[in-house]
Order: structure tokens, then sequence, then C-alpha cells
């Protein structure tokens, strides 16, 4: 079956025009990567217009191409320039520009490249592991359950929003909000409308989305004319040679770091909302304390590189299981896929990888392939990133700014796309300046629609509450959701205030009753384990506590 | 009287956004068909967000008063005050905005090609200067970049891109 569905998925791949889709794609992430400025989310949504006319894989596995190449484009600037050219490659600038400076950019870009290669390659491993078995366990999920696992994912999406809790509800809620305007998926009635034709249509999401993400960043680049009028570097001539052996050689000899960042890689990329710009601080700050040579990092020190590099690539399969499995996204890179999918009649669920095996076989090895693409599109990147430096801002965001226009235009051909267009690129804009995150409203208004069809369906079957606490997994959920709505609090309080000290053994002790409820055997004899981890750390609460009144 | 800062503006503006969407919730018709009538979700929403509109409201004047007692707030790490220095400090977005809206407004005359090239024009002259040579060099780019883009879409995508009536052919 495996073997039938990879084939079958290769046959889909392995033409031409969709290999050379791929290379143009990754390029193109590459390059968007590694410009201060442009994320990655922005680069994947603006290479969705161009997909909407191709078959649904090699649609998706263009965009994947971006993706990877986004995730490993974002060192090059770090390293050579000092500014990380995404969120996910900032711990990379952390070692890789200083020793870049001390004379060694080809290593350090070496280090960089090959790092995000291995760490591409384990999580792909990771998603051809996981995301069926995490898929088979998705389908015992009832109606109940879907609802508060998308529940969950907002409370995720909300709570990892940043230093403002409260900021990224509201943005979730507007997300939702937004998501209600127009017909009604279930009785088709007319919402928020008000007699007006433009909204009974509802809003688009692909519009809704370029807009808040992209349109606001180019208004957000060019704000100060002094810095649109600038070229990116001032970068001239590069004659530099990746250290391809050196560089595997070190990461050879440091594999434990390339394994355990490109875990934390993976499992960042699985919860929902924590992307890559967490994975590569994450990884950075555990490789830092794991090492012999702490004091070494921030100097230009390898493992500096190799952590955040092999994490970042590797948080894009985490990302995809989440999808893949579930059918919600990890992240908003994940969320433009899902709404790709969704335009080429694909619903993403626990069903989709048995249902559409032609499909999820071939995200799987366009996942693979463009790792390697990537890192064969390096070198050639690289010059492709020096000639991009020497264009003014200026120049790059006005010519966006109307390639959004034609590219929303060509999702359905209705003009009125472009005005949303617009009208969401002022909400993102005025959002960025009042410091609201726009990733929650984006997944709110991707989860939205889902979230309300489940609570339907739900409802439909019994209109009685308790279900949603009497389902094993709905229950899990739903206490999943409380905790993660106080871990932003507990994250600053911990070490602080003693409550925090509750916060671990309380979380163990609460899931272990639906694990319990979940009957057969794995799954209550991971429930005895967390009970016996939580009764640990009730014992030791006393001198925890203790601890935390006399530091000293 | 101490003005109001920002966050605590935006709070009560979100607060009357909140008041709106509620009203308005009660205008949607039900068709008394299935469990979950076609407002619940909605108003559910609308009350979520409106709970959490008061927490951000009472969290900033919370902190508005607690910045009063600790003293003045430094002037640096205020926003322009006054509409002539907001509208200075967001003259270029301002500028943007409206041009894309223009371009809007006028595709239905102009059509993609020949509107597209003059936003980007107008864009590049509006955000880089307009001194001859970089107004030849700005239409110059204006023409190849949105010349390209139209050609990708109309030969290579098959998309059939809004013409004007000023050339229907294009």
């Amino acid at each position: 079956m495996i073997i039938e569905n990879t084939l079958a998925a290769l046959q889909e791949l392995a033409t031409f025009k969709t290999i050379l889709l791929m290379v143009v794609g990754a390029s193109a992430g590459l390059i968007a990567g590694a410009i201060p400025g442009f994320t990655i989310a922005m680069a994947v949504v603006l290479t969705l217009p161009f997909t909407f006319g191709m078959e649904a894989s090699q649609g998706i596995a263009t965009m994947i191409g971006v993706y990877v190449g986004g995730l490993s484009g974002g060192l090059m600037s770090g390293i050579l320039i000092g500014i990380p050219g995404t969120p996910s490659s900032v711990a990379t600038t952390f070692d890789g520009f200083p020793m870049a400076r001390r004379g060694e950019p080809g290593f350090a870009l070496g280090l960089g490249v090959w790092s995000s290669f291995f760490g591409g390659i384990i999580s792909t491993v990771m998603l051809i592991a996981v995301a069926p078995q995490l898929a088979r366990v998705g389908l015992e999920f009832q109606p109940w359950d879907y609802f508060a696992l998308i529940f969950f994912a907002l409370t995720v999406t909300a709570s990892l929003a940043g230093e403002n809790m409260i900021k990224g509800l509201i943005s979730g809620a507007l997300g939702l909000i937004i998501a209600t305007v127009g017909e009604d998926d279930i009785n088709g009635v007319k919402r928020f409308a008000f007699g007006n034709d433009y909204l009974g249509e509802g809003f688009a999401f692909l519009p809704v989305l370029i807009g808040l993400f992209a349109f606001s960043q180019l208004m957000s680049d060019v704000r100060d004319r002094g810095a649109a009028r600038k070229a990116l570097s001032d970068m001239q001539e590069v004659d530099i040679r990746i250290e391809h052996m050196r560089a595997i050689k070190t990461i050879f000899a440091d594999w434990v770091n390339v394994v355990r960042s490109s875990f934390i890689g993976v499992f960042t990329g699985v919860l929902p909302a924590a992307g890559s710009s967490i994975s590569n601080i994450l990884a950075y700050d555990q490789a830092k304390k794991a090492s012999p040579n702490p004091e070494k990092f921030g100097t230009g020190h390898p493992g500096g590189i190799i952590a955040p590099e092999s994490a970042n690539n590797a948080t894009a399969g985490g990302a995809l299981i989440t999808m893949m499995a579930l059918g919600i996204p990890g992240d908003v890179i994940t969320a433009v896929m899902l709404g790709a999918l969704l335009i080429h009649d694909v619903v993403p669920s626990p069903a989709f990888i048995s249902e559409q095996p032609k499909i999820a076989y071939a995200i799987f090895i366009a996942f693979f392939l463009a790792n390697v693409l990537v890192l064969a599109l390096q070198s050639g990147a690289l010059r492709g990133f020096v000639l991009i430096t020497k264009v003014r801002m200026y120049v790059l965001a006005s010519i966006i700014l109307v390639y959004c226009g034609i590219g929303v235009f060509s999702l359905n051909n209705i003009v009125n796309d472009m005005w949303t267009l617009a009208i969401f690129g002022i909400v993102g804009y005025v959002m960025r300046i009042l410091k609201f995150p726009l990733a929650p409203m984006i997944l709110g208004v991707v989860l939205g629609p889902i979230a309300e069809r489940w609570l339907s369906r739900s409802l439909a079957l019994s209109t009685d509450i308790s279900e949603f606490f009497t389902h094993p997994w709905s229950l899990f959920f739903i206490i999943v959701s409380v905790f993660s709505i106080g871990f932003s609090w507990y994250q600053d309080d911990r070490g602080i205030k003693p409550w925090t000290v509750w916060y671990v053994p309380l979380f163990l002790l609460s899931v272990t009753v639906p694990l319990f409820l979940m009957g057969g055997y794995v799954r209550p004899t991971i429930a005895v384990i967390l009970l016996g981890c939580s009764a640990f750390l009730f014992y030791r609460l006393p001198q925890s506590v203790q601890a935390l009144k006399n530091p000293n | 009287m101490r003005a109001l800062d920002r966050d605590t503006i935006v709070s009560i503006l979100l607060l009357l956004f909140c008041g709106f969407l509620i009203w308005s919730g009660t205008l949607i018709r039900d068709p008394q068909f299935g469990e979950l009538s076609p407002a619940a979700w909605p108003q559910g929403v609308s009350y979520v967000l409106t709970a959490f509109c008061l927490i951000y409201f009472f969290q900033n004047v919370m902190r508005a008063r607690s910045s009063k007692a600790s003293g003045p707030v430094d002037p640096e790490s205020e926003n322009p005050v006054g509409l002539k220095a907001w509208l200075i400090h967001f003259a270029n977005p301002i500028a943007c905005f409206a041009l894309y809206f223009l371009f809007l407004i006028t595709l239905p005359f102009f059509g993609t090609l020949i509107g597209g090239s003059l936003l980007v024009f107008a864009l590049l002259s509006l955000l880089g200067g307009i001194a001859p040579r970089q107004l030849f060099v700005h239409a110059l780019i204006a023409v190849i970049s949105v010349g390209a883009m139209w050609t990708i879409f109309t030969f290579g995508l098959r998309v059939l891109l809004p013409r004007g009536e000023i050339m229907p052919g294009i």
C-alpha cells in the first residue's frame, strides 16, 4: 500500500514541469527568505495565485518548495549582513555573523546549509512516520472532539501571540468574526450583510490573508521614506565559496545537537501556532545549555549555527504533520496551504491520508525533494541574493503591491476580491501599528468556519452540552486548552510566584482522567506514568514552594 | 484631566464595535431549522470578543493609573501627537492606499495593464522621487514589470484580467 501510494505520488511529481516548478519555488523561497522584511508566509502567500491553475499536488509541491527555501534562505542575510532574513533565522545570526566577520563566511554558510538539510531530512522521516499514526488516532474523533481540538488550536494561537496575550485573543476573535460575514455554510442565511451584495458574498479567505500579511507588510516597509529608498544592503562583491566538506565533518561531529534541535523543531511545529520563529531560539538555548563551552556561544561557535538551522527546517515537517493528520494548520504557512488544498476541493482531515493518498504522499515526497533542491540551489541563490540586495525597497514594494492585486483577482476572477485585499491591507496595517499580532487573526479566519461546522454537527447529534466533557478526546483537548490559556502567565511567573509550582503537577493529574477514559492498554499505561509523575511533583511541592520563598 | 492613551482609545472603539456586532447579530434571520441557528455562532463569538475587549479596557485603565502614579511619560516613546504630525508620520502608507483605491476605482476605465502600469509608476515616483531621470527609470520599471505580470497571467495562466474601456483589447 505504502509502495503503491509512493509510486503513484512519484508519478505525479516526477515530471519535468513539477520539478521545474519546485526549483523555481525553492529559488524564490531562498531569495525571499534572505530579504529582511519579507517573511516566509508572505513568499508562500504570493506564490498562491500561480498554483490555482495547477493540479493540487503540483501546487502544494511548489508551495512546499517556497516554504523550505524560505526557511533556509533566512540564514544567508543573517550570516552575511547580520540581519536575519526571517524570524526563523534570528538565532543563526548570533554565531553566524561573528563567524563570517572573523573571516569564515564560507564555513558559516556551509554549516547553515547542511544543518538545514539534515534538519529537513530528520523532519521528513518524522512526518512520514508520525502523520499516518496521528491520523489513525484522529479517525477516532467525533464531532465533539473536533470542536474541542479546534478550540485548543485557537487558545494556543492566542497564548503564543507574544507579550500581550489579550491582544492575541482579541485578534483571534476578530478573525472568527471576519469568517462569519456572508452566507452561513449550514443554512445559507446571510450574516452581517446589511443588504449589501459585497458583504453578502463574504470575504474570500485568500484576499483577506494576502491583505493582512503581504499588503500590510509592504506598507510597513515603505513607511519611512529614507529606509524605503535605501538598498537592502551595501554589499558590493561577494566571492564566497561554501565550505561543504568542512561543514559536513563538523556537523557529523556534533550530531547530537542536530538530532536534538531537529526534534525540538518538529515538536514546536506540531504545536498549533508555534512556528520556526520560536523553535530556532529554543534549539539555540538548549544547544548552549548542553555545550561544554557555553561561553563560546555568541562568538562564532559552530553549534550556535547548527542548532537553529536544524530546528527551523524541522519545524516545517512538524507543521505539516498537524495539517495532514488533523486538518488544522500548525502555523500561518500551513494555513495558506490548507487554503490552497481547499481551493482544489481537497479537505485535510484525519481521513485525508487514507482518502487522498496520492496527494498525501506527494506532500511527503515534495518535502523531501524540496530539502534536496534547496541544498543544491544555495550557491546560485547566494548570487541572486546579492543582486536583490542592490534593489531599493520601494521598487520591490511597488511591484509586489500590484502583483498582489492581480494575484487575488485570478483566484475567482472577481474585482471585489481586489477591494477585499485593500480593505484588509488597511486592517492589517492598523493592527501592526497598534501591535496586535496578525497570526491569531489569520488562524481565526481559517478555523472559524471549521469550528462552527463541527459545533453544528455535535449539536445535531445531541443538544446535551455535557457531551463535550464526557467524550475522552474532547475532555482531553478542553483540559489542555485551559492549561494552554494559563501557559503564558506560567511562563512569566515561573520561578517567581508560588502558584507556578502547582501548574505542571495539576496539568499531569488532569490529563490522566481522559487518558483513563480512552480505554485499551497503551493510553491507561501512559496515564499511570503521568499519575506517578504528578504524585512525585505533589510530594516535592512543599520543597519547591520553600525554594521559591528562600532562593538562597 | 489627563488625555486617554492610545490603547484605551482603541479598547473603547473595540467595545463600540462589539456593541454594533451584538446588535447586528440580532438582525440575522433564523430559519428555525437545525439545532444551531445561523446567529448563534457569531453572537457567541461577539460576546467572547466583548469580554476580551473589556479585559483589555480595564488593563489599559489600570496601567494608565499606575503610570500616572509613577510620573510623566517619556515624550520620546510617544506616538505622533496631533493630526498634522500623524499625517506626516504615516504619509507614505496613506498615499499608497489612496493610490491603490484610485487604481481600483479607475480599473474599469484603464484595465489591468494600463492601470497597473500607472499605479506602479505613481507608487515609484511617490516613494522614490520625481527627478526627470528617475521618472524615466520608474516608467521603464512600471511598463516592464506590469507587462511581464500581465503576460504571465494572461497567456501563461489563462486568467482573463479586467480590461478597460480605454483599450478594450487589453
